[in-house]
């Protein structure tokens, strides 16, 4: 998967999982206020990642995830790791 | 497939409760340290009721061993939920204060409250991603009213109780609970060497309780029945207050 396939993913489960309008869905804005998240709701997010993209996500790496750019970075990063093992 | 997984499960108040949620209908993880041979007993009274039991052997104030057993079980198991979690592994080691060594303290910490927190972790990612579980910590009558010569386990059950209503709060939302009980003088391994006659004076009912009397406390909080009931600290004492 490129970089446009994986975000494109992403926000495929934004709006699947989340209810997200993909309109609002801009790389720079924040995530959690974005998508109406509480912070149980990111341990579904976990779940999602693991799922879809199969690498295991450590919930402490969120707290440094503020905007939608921060997540498609870290997600595109782990799933580099996870390939290169 | 629906599990309960249920720590330092070979032996006393643990075995009873495993067996009680297998007549529940519950399939069994039972968590043990380095007994094999009580283990495996356990296992086999655990099966007689016609569900599944697994042995996962591993020591809970090592978090290392604690996150990677529980979580290469959950990947070999993706079917599997563990809908009930019974904390009650844990070691009492007493002594008065002023002679107490550091380890001592510790020792007594990480697996008690601690090792309450590794396990908690471990499983609670997938009961709140699947918006269902029962979470009952095993504490004592000692971390509510504390007991001379066990300031570190005091401290340690004390410590499980304030997690348990910080806890309870933070995921009700997601249907899950999370309970204590607090058992007073139950006659197990643990309190063998005391003196029954003279502790009996105390407390009201005249008598220790028994691990099955536990168990069944236990089994009530992992129901569907007690879905209202969270943050709550149930004493099961004799009548054993002061």
């Amino acid at each position: 998967m490129n970089r446009e396939e994986i975000i494109g993913k992403i926000n495929g489960f934004f709006v699947s999982e989340f209810e997200a309008d993909e309109s609002t869905i801009l790389p720079l804005e924040n995530m959690t206020k974005t998508l109406g998240l509480d912070s149980l709701d990111f341990v579904d997010l976990v779940v999602s990642i693991e799922n879809n993209f199969g690498f295991k996500v450590n919930p402490e790496d969120f707290q440094s995830i503020v905007t939608f750019q921060d997540f498609y970075e870290y997600v595109i990063q782990n799933i580099k790791q996870a390939s290169s093992q | 497939m629906k599990y309960a997984l249920v720590t330092g499960g070979s032996r006393g108040i643990g075995k009873a409760i495993c067996i009680k949620l297998a007549t529940d209908g519950y399939n069994i993880l039972l968590n043990y340290k380095s007994n094999d041979l009580e283990a495996n007993k356990s296992k086999e009274e655990v099966e007689l009721n016609g569900v599944k039991c697994e042995l996962l052997k591993f020591d809970v104030s090592d978090n290392e061993s604690t996150q990677l057993i529980i979580s290469n079980w959950l990947d070999n198991n993706k079917a599997a939920k563990i809908e009930i979690l019974v904390n009650n592994a844990g070691i009492n080691n007493d002594n008065l204060m002023v002679f107490m060594p550091n380890e001592q303290w510790h020792n007594v910490i990480n697996a008690s409250l601690n090792g309450f927190f590794y396990v908690t972790k471990a499983i609670l990612k997938s009961m709140v991603s699947s918006r269902y579980g029962r979470i009952i910590n095993v504490v004592s009558l000692s971390g509510l009213k504390g007991m001379p010569g066990q300031t570190n386990y005091a401290a340690a059950k004390a410590g499980v109780i304030g997690a348990t209503k910080s806890l309870a709060q933070e995921v009700a939302k997601r249907n899950i609970t999370v309970n204590a009980v607090a058992p007073g003088f139950i006659a197990t391994d643990m309190t063998k060497d005391l003196d029954e006659k003279q502790l009996i004076e105390l407390i009201p009912m005249k008598r220790f309780g028994t691990p099955e009397e536990v168990a069944e406390t236990v089994s009530f909080l992992a129901s569907k029945s007690a879905a209202y009931i969270t943050g709550q600290v149930i004493s099961i004492n004799g009548g054993l207050y002061s």
